[in-house]
């Protein structure tokens, strides 16, 4: 009697046990859906809001009516671009953006390589620091190292603009060159250049037979992000540029506040193929994960 | 050649252009940042007389004003940011298809190269009072021109760029994490959700942080997103910069401020990355 009663509770209580555990797998498993479900909310969302904006812009670029109407646009044409190609402002800035941003490059990927080749020498402690030192450009706000070296320029009357926008743009440059270099010879084994000694090459054979051909894909990461960094910049161009020489991202912004048209869409799609090329470029030399230091 | 001359010579040009592109214009700031201003001057006088006047107007409720505006839409994008940028991260990080991974990585790559005239004119296109969802704006009842509009078009600027820049900070933190451990926590029973919470959140710590200080170091220096964004209506200190150098030419004021901001942009860098620091100890 006893033991038949104690069984039933026994059995009672397994019952409880395996409800509870059931409700709870249950909770878990509506839990897991709920989140699931909100993570893709999430991406969903802000997939939107990052594209939408772009791809209105683009839309609106090739426009066919001569205002900002509603979107999507009714019909289409080119009208924008032809006045964006007709345009003498924006011409002359694009050209002078071109020539600093090809100047800008040359300089910075040149002294920025060199500089990278000297810190991999270094000791761990040395070269951290120094690193650290050239990449401090990167976090200081561009308004001061433009009204800085709006200051410090102008001591020096008669300097031309055009000098003022290269050393501008060669500083915000300069830390591009250096870290992706490292990079680049980050993936170099030490093993190689003593090999090419041991086989009889001097230091700069060693150097222009083994380590410039390995490196050479972080150097032109570093030319590509110069380029873009001095096609980009706004905030340093606007307190060194003046009514003659001008760089593009400063004559857009000076007409996206007088003359809110589409030629400027037409000009941010120019802007954007620049960009996607550079992107190319910079997935051929050292593959898009490298280059944004998440592989070395 | 020795080994320590060649290295010399090599960081020589580098070190030259930071000395006299960074190092003496900065020196410049501060030296300017201490002059007494005359009104109708371009800068000071040669030679003016040392003041803390500069420093001291700063403290007036109107400047403290605009450092607090800029801090806390900084912030607000900030926090925004890394708490969106996380799941998407761990989703990209996760996925097993190598194809949906790199298209992934492109596009956020891509947005994070586009110029920031293109993405500010995209914004203003898009949320502007003249702008494509303005017919959706006045269905909405809301006003285009209201200044809690505008500080959400901000937002909204500064999460454009900063969004991208977080998921690929994170991403490498999520890639390096062990999957098994997850994998582990929810086989002995923890749902999805309280796993990352317990295991990978705490994993991410540093990645986390530094998501975070970029975007504020971004979001707090930004300049041209609140000039085209803000209509003039609202000013980052990047503005009010801008301003004293181009309105009333009190560049000592300016220098002030540019000195201020710089030690506020350190002391916050600094500090976060001890914070983190401390926080993986525990």
């Amino acid at each position: 009697m006893l033991k038949t009663e104690e069984a039933a509770v026994v059995q009672v209580e397994h019952g409880i046990n395996a409800n509870l555990a059931l409700r709870l797998a249950l909770r878990k498993r509506t839990a897991d859906a709920v989140l699931r479900i909100g993570v893709i909310a999430v991406v969903t969302i802000t997939s939107v809001f990052l594209l939408f904006p772009v791809i209105v812009t683009v839309f609106m670029a090739f426009d066919a009516r001569d205002y900002i109407g509603a979107f999507p646009p009714t019909s289409f044409s080119t009208q924008w671009f032809v006045q964006l190609a007709g345009s003498d402002f924006l011409w002359s800035a694009f050209k002078t953006s071109l020539l600093l941003a090809t100047a800008t490059t040359i300089a910075s990927t040149t002294i920025g390589a060199c500089a990278a080749l000297a810190i991999s020498w270094m000791t761990p402690k040395w070269s951290d620091l120094v690193t650290t030192a050239f990449l401090s450009p990167l976090v200081l706000p561009g308004v001061i190292i433009g009204f800085g070296l709006l200051m410090f320029l102008s001591v020096h009357d008669g300097l031309p603009v055009f000098a003022k926008l290269f050393a501008g743009h060669l500083i915000i440059a300069l830390p591009f060159a250096v870290r992706l270099t490292l990079v680049g010879l980050a993936g170099i084994s030490e093993t190689l250049r003593e090999a090419a000694l041991s086989l009889g090459a001097n230091e700069i054979q060693a150097f222009f037979t083994i380590t410039l051909p390995l490196a050479k894909n972080g150097i032109a990461a570093g030319a590509v992000f110069g380029f873009a960094t001095s096609m980009d910049d706004v905030t340093v161009s606007l307190f060194l540029s003046d009514f003659n020489t001008f760089t593009l991202p400063v004559a857009l912004t000076s007409l996206i506040r007088s003359s809110f048209d589409l030629t400027i869409a037409a000009a941010a799609v120019a802007l954007m193929s620049v960009t996607l090329l550079l992107l190319i470029v910079l997935d051929r030399v050292l593959g898009l994960e490298r280059a944004i230091g998440r592989k070395t | 050649m020795s080994a320590a001359r060649s290295k010399v010579l090599l960081l020589l040009p580098a070190v030259a252009v930071f000395a006299l592109l960074l190092v003496a214009p900065i020196l410049m700031v501060l030296d300017e940042s201490f002059r007494a201003f005359e009104p109708g001057r371009i800068g000071s006088v040669q030679g003016a007389s040392l003041t803390l006047a500069n420093y001291a107007e700063l403290l007036l409720p109107a400047y403290v004003q605009y450092f607090a505006q800029t801090y806390f839409l900084a912030f607000c994008a900030s926090v925004v940011a890394v708490f969106i940028a996380f799941p998407i991260s761990y989703c990209i990080a996760r996925t097993e298809s190598p194809s949906t991974r790199k298209a992934s990585l492109s596009a956020i790559v891509g947005l994070m190269f586009l110029s920031a005239l293109v993405r500010v004119y995209a914004l203003e296109l898009t949320f502007g009072s003249a702008g494509v969802l303005s017919p959706v704006m006045s269905f909405m009842n809301i006003n285009p021109n209201g200044r809690q509009y505008i500080n959400f078009v901000i937002v909204a600027g500064l999460l454009h760029y900063a969004i991208p820049m977080s998921i690929l900070i994170l991403f490498g933190a999520i890639q390096n994490l062990d999957p098994r451990l997850i994998e582990a926590a929810q086989s002995l029973g923890a749902s999805a959700l309280s796993s990352h919470i317990t295991v990978t959140l705490p994993l991410c710590t540093r990645g986390i942080f530094s998501a975070f200080v970029v975007s504020m170091t971004l979001g707090v220096s930004a300049f041209i997103i609140p000039w085209i964004l803000g209509r003039g209506r609202v000013l980052f200190i990047s503005n009010l910069i801008y301003t004293r150098f181009s309105e009333v030419a009190d560049y000592p004021s300016g220098a002030a401020i540019s000195i201020v901001m710089m030690v506020l942009s350190l002391l916050m860098i600094f500090s976060m990355s001890r914070l983190a620091t401390s926080f993986e100890r525990t």
